[in-house]
């Protein structure tokens, strides 16, 4: 391997894939934030092999063109490994002198982010950032600029390992696990499937471009995103009061948010309102995130490093992300030293972020550092949680199934019986087992007993045929959930009045869109069903079901080859899509699929309530 | 009995089909239930299947997949409906999951006092005595992926049904051979036509084949 790429020229002498030679290494971060990463030489990894790549974002991201097959050629494979099989140079070769041969050492220089993370002893970021992944550059295609990094590529000083111990690891050294600068192909396949079905479903996410696998399961995994920054970015250098350097990460920040449209605003008249602007976007894409984590039951672990999400709100580090089947509201991830939010706290944990950033804008504005708890008040914190509940309705007439014109006339005039209905459902979403606090695998829980998804999917079906409510046995019957027990089923006075007030709610908001829209009552019924049986679809994915799905894959690996695993993921995904406005749904499964995806569907069936 | 079998092909080639199946309901308004061979991606089905029968006024519709779990209020929901409706898909997947279910007898009883019952493809064959047509011919079969050897479904008619059917020598020769070996007669059927069953009155809609003890016939 040279430092200058072989060619892969197709029949007129032409580069086929031209566009893998920019990402390099080069990245407008160094040189703008030049306090906020670590530099490192690298290598060429030999021993790669493609064993995933995605197509459709290698597409979306200009890396190969529209019409390229969904297979990998030799060619396509090369380009791949030079571009991504690439371990770093760290300090510990350095300092044992340890050669490699000149020709396999890569020109350009590739860096390692700095940013806060709370399991560093310093707990200001000074030590903390990447500590085993690079950012591989940029990409620019129709319009946006998306940023590529690769995990496993190597011991960083940046891991909370090497700052513990207070040395520098070798890359792959076995007396540590999580500092040795490796990554798994489980972590990789973990993050693929359940990326490719989150951003199906309108989350923001990393997204797997690919996967490079090497002997004992190694892996390097390479994901993009328009824009991997993440609030931690900010928050060590705001922690040290480092004004240049986070003056030069919030520069940075705007100046990718404007380069993608991510804003609309794109000019300023000074730095306050630039600042405060940052504030307030982030206000924004936090109170979405976290309102639609909240009803979709996604666990992540927020916390107040703001190193588990990015900038827009959009997932990263698939690690300790889960979603729930239904609402269980208490559990809680075991870290050893501590255990983690709940999903009820992330709320809590955005608004943190939200308030740093306020606090950010004002330090950048006056250059005065001051106390957190002054900005708890802030015009940005209010806006940001009268947000969270528009966002909050929002999510949950779109759940019962009305259209996007319907949402809006129902948030407009109607957004008392809105309120209304979600108090109702709140009261079911949130009923807890009478079993209590348990221990699980990796953490504590406890059950949900409602399947609020259950009850939207049947509730128009059943009006619609009958004509008329349920009795509070028969709402029951629909609504309880499999943990659900004979004790957390009783029919209280409460209980039943809840039963009532849901029913009228839901039927209040039925003909509060009839009489706007001017559609009959069993049109918009029938609509309703459609739509929510899709939204609300039976078997929808969890986190348990993924780590299943992932442990089914890794031992058919051997016999599926990087286009089939695209082609199932691309086939799982589709299968998860829970849009109903969707266009068009491909259910072609590719014959010799056909028993993985069955064994597939049985797993997210029987995981579909749980954690 | 009221049954309908449906071969397959394209809403319009169903047209006269459909006519028979709303003549047979003979309700205004009336409740039809969708029982779609496999839960996978049945939503989008649904939503092709309301839309097709909306044209003719109906209106009140139930989704009602069997290989997943069901609660007692919409399975009485489903009875008690005025029609049901059986999707196409994998034969032995379907009778699998509808055994699973222990639904048969209750499909059976349906049929038995009034209910509608009709079905396209899988959802036909299943009306019949067993589903060894889905395993015939060779180059044309479901796969039995879920293993089942119990082939015996709901048995309200006393002949077989072959969807998808194309006029061909190759199909002749198989029809012919299995025609031999069994007592009943076989139904052939291309897209766009199919049987209606109203008490003791067959009625065959489109272009039908029969094939009885070695011999083919052309019907319509």
């Amino acid at each position: 391997m040279n430092q200058a790429k072989k060619n892969s020229l197709d029949e007129v002498g032409k580069r086929s894939y031209s566009s893998f030679a920019r990402v390099n290494g080069e990245h407008p971060f160094k040189s703008q934030v030049p306090g906020g990463r670590v530099e490192y030489k690298a290598r060429y990894k030999k021993g790669g092999k493609v064993a995933f790549f995605n197509f459709d974002l290698a597409k979306e991201m200009g890396l190969i063109s529209k019409s390229h097959l969904h297979q990998l050629n030799p060619d396509l494979e090369r380009e791949i490994l030079e571009t991504f099989s690439i371990v770093i140079i760290n300090e510990y070769d350095v300092i044992n002198k340890i050669k490699f041969p000149e020709d396999e050492i890569l020109p350009n220089t590739f860096m390692a982010t700095r940013y806060l993370q709370l399991q560093h002893p310093d707990k200001c970021g000074r030590t903390s950032g990447d500590g085993r992944s690079i950012w591989n550059g940029t990409i620019r295609s129709n319009g946006v600029t998306w940023d590529i990094s690769s995990c496993g590529t190597g011991a960083t000083k940046l891991s909370p390992a090497s700052n513990l111990n207070k040395k520098f690891y070798q890359t792959g050294d076995p007396s540590i696990s999580y500092g040795c600068g490796l990554s798994e192909v489980g972590e990789g396949l973990e993050t693929l499937f359940f990326s490719e079905v989150l951003g199906k479903n309108g989350f923001k996410t990393e997204r797997v471009l690919a996967i490079i696998e090497f002997e004992k399961g190694l892996s390097i995994n390479v994901r993009a995103n328009p824009n991997l920054l993440r609030p931690s970015h900010f928050f060590g250098h705001l922690k040290q009061g480092n004004l240049k350097t986070l003056k030069n990460v919030a520069d940075y920040h705007i100046a990718r948010q404007i380069e993608n449209k991510q804003w609309s605003q794109t000019t300023f008249k000074n730095d306050k309102e630039k600042y405060f602007y940052l504030a307030h976007q982030v206000a924004k894409c936090f109170a979405e995130t976290a309102a639609k984590f909240e009803d979709e039951y996604i666990f992540c672990w927020l916390d107040w490093d703001g190193d588990n999400i990015l900038m827009d709100g959009g997932i990263i580090d698939y690690g300790s992300i889960r979603q729930f089947g239904l609402f269980h509201a208490e559990y809680r991830y075991d870290d050893v030293q501590r255990f983690s939010t709940s999903i009820l706290e992330q709320k809590l944990k955005a608004k943190y972020i939200v308030q740093c950033f306020v606090q950010i804008a004002d330090f950048l504005t006056t250059g005065k550092k001051k106390s957190l708890s002054q900005f708890k008040h802030h015009e940005v914190i209010k806006y940001f949680d009268k947000h969270f509940t528009d966002c909050k309705e929002r999510n949950l007439i779109q759940k019962i199934g009305f259209k996007k014109n319907q949402q809006e006339l129902v948030l407009k005039n109607h957004k008392d019986l809105v309120t209304r209905f979600r108090k109702t459902f709140t009261y079911f979403e949130r009923a807890k087992s009478r079993k209590g606090i348990y221990k699980v695998a990796d953490g504590v829980t406890r059950d949900a007993v409602f399947c609020m998804r259950d009850i939207l999917r049947e509730y128009p079906q059943l009006y619609l045929t009958r004509q008329s409510p349920l009795s509070h046995m028969e709402f029951m019957e629909v609504i309880k959930s499999s943990y659900a027990k004979k004790g957390d089923l009783k029919l209280t006075e409460l209980r039943k009045k809840q039963i009532n007030r849901f029913q009228n709610s839901y039927m209040a908001l039925v003909s509060a869109v009839e009489k706007e829209s001017h559609q009959n009552r069993s049109q918009l019924l029938l609509e309703l069903t459609m739509r929510s049986s899709i939204i609300n679809k039976y078997d929808r994915v969890t986190g348990d079901s993924i780590t299943y799905i992932v442990q089914k894959v890794q031992k058919l690996r051997p016999k599926l080859n990087a286009d089939e695993l695209f082609k199932l993921a691309q086939e799982f995904s589709s299968y998860q899509n829970l849009d109903p406005d969707q266009k068009k749904i491909s259910n072609e499964v590719l014959p010799r699929h056909k028993n993985i995806m069955q064994n597939i569907y049985s797993i997210v069936r029987e995981c579909r309530e749980g954690i | 009995m009221k049954l309908v079998f449906y071969s397959g092909g394209h809403d319009k080639e169903n047209l006269s089909l459909d006519k028979n199946f709303i003549e047979l309901i003979g309700k205004k308004n009336p409740v039809v239930s969708f029982i779609p061979s496999s839960s996978y991606l049945s939503e989008q089905e649904f939503k092709v299947f309301v839309k097709h029968y909306s044209k003719f006024k109906i209106s009140r519709f139930i989704h009602f997949p069997v290989d997943v779990p069901f609660d007692r209020i919409m399975f009485q929901e489903v009875m008690r409906s005025d029609a049901i409706h059986m999707g196409g898909g994998n034969t032995f997947y379907f009778l699998h999951s509808l055994r699973k279910a222990k639904l048969l007898k209750d499909l059976k009883s349906f049929a038995e006092k009034g209910g509608v019952l009709t079905g396209l493809s899988a959802g036909a064959i299943m009306m019949t005595e067993n589903i060894e047509m889905a395993a015939y011919p060779d180059f044309d079969r479901d796969e039995n992926n879920v293993g089942i050897k119990n082939l015996s479904a709901l048995n309200l008619v006393d002949f077989c049904f072959f969807p998808h059917f194309k006029n061909s020598s190759r199909y002749d020769a198989v029809f012919k051979k299995y025609s031999k070996i069994k007592n009943k007669i076989i139904y052939a059927c291309p897209d766009g036509a199919g049987i209606v069953v109203n008490g003791q009155e067959l009625r065959f809609v489109g272009k039908t084949f029969a094939f009885s003890d070695g011999h083919k016939f052309s019907i319509n």
